[in-house]
């Protein structure tokens, strides 16, 4: 895996900012929110950048757009179960997150109803309730609004979640990935036969093997390295005995 | 007062200032305040040219707007004290203030702050000057930095206690109208400033590809002053980012450090601690526990193996900064089980035995014992911008804010040492079994155990900067489903003969 700060689809202005004090630049709040819209549309991501936006807008209150905030959430989203949408809520202004002091609901069309919103979505995922998820998710209007900008967020999703069931299984049975990846029928099946290349067996689908999936016993070794030895070679050499 | 009408200018002079083109210091604000000092120039004799020198002081004092431009003028103000004042100056610098510091006082001393750094870095070339003690560069960046984060404290608890109970109104007054006191981009500014003067960061990048550092130094880079201001301000900015809930920028700041016992931040052994605090406690909040876990060892091993050198004061205060830094080892441990040194080990159960077998057996109870070692343990966050008095309700105490995202992510997690538990048991399993076993149903179980295995798979650092990493399995159980049926395999650890061998052949001459 690449470092936490290297994404391959940066471009080299955004990198040379990041690099240099510009990234507290609040001017440069502007190439960052079109560098978003662009990671939208483009299903294209880059964690490191966004923080620098996300900490523009902590430090230049006034310029924090919610939209552009959202949508840096709904992509954080869509890698979990990375740290990343922790690393963003740690830069969003701390009533987003905490109920306030009344217990008062946030306002309707707030940051902080959208930033809560998007972290239950975060919890169930984090927290493997895949079903859960898409309840949530298309239980409430609000979420096709949050999600809205980000291309294909609903497939992303389910491959992204495709990927832990086959990191974790070897089989399952139909009705349970059915459940987690929200899709049925033939939809399903061309969904778990063409783009994850799984065998549908009846009423089980068959992940192939991979290294994560196999459960093999391992032993480790000790590594010994002959500098370890390098002070008892000297010694013998010195006063043979 | 002025300060007010002065914010949007200040603003945008600050952020002119951290150019790397301009690394001019403008983080001055309130000349009202040092008017008990004595405006002549240190090396200046014309009676003409002080006239001037005081008109533009005057200037500057109903300042509202302009260019401000002219630093090579602002600077007369700092230069104004004698060097024996300068000495008294740079003593004062790395001295804390005492703890019933008025508000007056805090935003004084953040005034000579800037006065002296504005003197080191925008004087005509470099200034030479003797330093007080070796470590005077550490004090000074880590006061300066302790300073800044306890006056956002206390602007911020200022704000809470408004909500609720009767405040002193003068100090919110004169917060209100202070809001670029102690600001964060003023703070960064003065300490992005010392590493880009003394090209610190180009220096190190250099020793770290085998070549000389020398040619890199400039004017300024040579000397100890300048290089250690720097150096320590890169550790400085760890610690900034880290307060500001940055953890990933925090430990990108390190690029240029190689984090070893041969660095030099190890030699102060404050600076040393504080740089494996943050540093682990960074990695923490980025979930490589295993990274926080190796961090946090390397440092309480040195602290416990030279604790009868340490002095009398010094060692007081990183002894209690070492309870923290065991609250948050157990933490790790409890996150991610792994065998730690013995020394360590013993020390960690002595202190936090208890927790951290109530955080190993998870479950809601548990919660509490997180939530504790977190509050006790955590650094004290602040936020970059001053609290809203007019509206209270939106003030939220920032360590409540990093309490409740890092409280999610153990809520995910306190089930893990349950499933584990029971798999270490068997080779396989079925689900609705184990399921009954732990009373939850075959669904519940079924998400726990893919939490688990996610859980296992960490990014984990093997070798270059600080935020590079491999992905490893990080756990000595493995597992896989099949339907219904769990496979376990478990990873042994073979035994070692090395040390054994070594140890004895030593014995035996």
């Amino acid at each position: 895996m690449a470092a936490f700060d290297f994404a391959i689809d940066r471009p080299e202005n955004i990198e040379a900012i990041l690099n240099g004090l510009d990234r507290y630049n609040p001017e440069t709040t502007a190439t960052f929110q079109e560098y978003v819209a662009q990671q939208c549309e483009n299903q294209t991501y880059d964690c490191y950048a966004n923080l620098a936006l996300l900490k523009l807008y902590q430090f230049n209150p006034h310029l924090a757009r919610d939209g552009t905030i959202t949508n840096i959430l709904a992509k954080a989203l869509t890698v979990f179960p990375s740290a990343d949408f922790s690393l963003c809520l740690s830069l969003l202004p701390v009533y987003t997150l905490v109920p306030a002091q009344n217990g008062v609901p946030p306002a309707s069309g707030s940051l902080a109803e959208a930033v809560q919103h998007l972290s239950k979505l975060h919890d169930q995922l984090t927290s493997a309730g895949y079903a859960d998820f898409w309840n949530t998710f298309e239980g409430d209007d609000l979420y096709a609004d949050l999600v809205a900008d980000v291309q294909g967020f609903e497939e992303v999703m389910k491959v992204r979640i495709a990927v832990v069931v086959s990191q974790c299984m070897q089989e399952v049975q139909r009705d349970v990935l059915e459940g987690w990846l929200n899709v049925s029928g033939a939809k399903f099946d061309h969904f778990v036969s063409e783009v994850c290349g799984w065998k549908i067996d009846g009423a089980t689908v068959r992940v192939p093997l991979n290294k994560e999936n196999e459960a093999r016993s391992t032993l480790v070794r000790e590594n010994v390295k002959f500098d370890q030895f390098g002070r008892l070679i000297k010694r013998a050499y010195e006063q043979p005995a | 007062m002025h300060n007010c009408t002065r914010a949007t200018t200040s603003f945008c002079r600050v952020t002119r200032g951290i150019r790397p083109s301009t690394p001019n210091m403008s983080v001055r604000q309130a000349p009202a305040y040092q008017q008990a000092q004595p405006e002549r120039p240190l090396d200046d004799d014309s009676d003409v040219e002080e006239e001037a020198l005081a008109n533009d002081y005057r200037q500057q004092v109903g300042y509202t707007d302009g260019e401000g431009e002219d630093y090579g003028l602002e600077r007369t103000d700092s230069l104004s004290s004698g060097p024996q004042d300068l000495q008294a100056q740079l003593q004062a610098a790395a001295q804390p203030l005492e703890y019933q510091a008025t508000i007056e006082t805090k935003i004084q001393s953040y005034d000579q702050y800037c006065n002296l750094f504005h003197f080191i870095l925008n004087s005509e070339g470099p200034v030479d000057i003797e330093v007080p003690s070796p470590f005077w560069a550490w004090d000074v960046v880590d006061e300066f930095i302790y300073q800044f984060q306890s006056f956002c404290s206390y602007r911020q608890k200022v704000a809470l206690q408004q909500a609720t109970t009767q405040v002193n109104e003068e100090d919110v007054a004169v917060l209100r109208e202070n809001p670029n006191t102690w600001g964060c981009y003023s703070v960064l500014n003065v300490l992005y400033s010392l590493i880009q003067r003394s090209q610190i960061s180009e220096q190190l990048a250099a020793r770290k590809r085998n070549e000389d550092p020398a040619p890199y130094m400039g004017e300024y880079g040579g000397r100890p002053l300048y290089q250690m201001l720097g150096y320590f301000s890169i550790i400085g900015l760890l610690r900034v980012h880290c307060l500001l809930g940055d953890f990933a920028l925090a430990l990108k700041t390190l690029d240029d450090i190689e984090l070893n016992k041969k660095a030099m931040f190890a030699r102060v052994t404050a600076a040393n601690f504080s740089t494996y605090y943050h540093v682990g406690f960074s990695y923490m909040m980025m979930h490589r526990y295993a990274d926080a876990l190796r961090a946090f060892n390397h440092i309480l091993i040195y602290i416990s193996r030279t604790k009868n050198f340490q002095k009398g004061q010094q060692y007081d205060s990183i002894a209690k900064k070492s309870d923290q830094m065991y609250a948050l080892v157990a933490i790790c441990v409890a996150f991610h089980p792994t065998r730690l040194d013995d020394t360590i080990h013993t020390a960690l159960r002595e202190k936090y035995g208890e927790q951290l077998a109530r955080m190993q057996r998870g479950g809601p109870e548990a919660l509490p014992v997180f939530e504790e070692l977190f509050r006790a343990a955590c650094p004290k966050f602040i936020s970059p911008t001053p609290p809203d008095f007019d509206n209270p309700q939106l003030n939220v105490d920032p360590i409540e804010h990093h309490l409740s995202i890092f409280m999610k992510e153990v809520k995910n997690n306190m089930f893990a040492s349950t499933v584990r538990s029971y798999l270490k048991l068997y080779t396989t399993m079925d689900i609705t079994k184990l399921a009954g076993f732990l009373e939850v149903d075959a669904e519940t179980l079924r998400s726990w155990l893919l939490v688990n295995k996610q859980r296992s798979r960490q990014v984990r650092h093997t070798e270059g900067p600080l935020l590079e990493g491999e992905i490893v399995s990080a756990n000595d159980l493995d597992y896989a489903m099949q339907g219904d049926l769990i496979h376990v395999a478990e990873q042994k650890v073979g035994r070692k003969f090395t040390e054994y061998f070594l140890r004895n052949c030593t014995r035996m001459y």
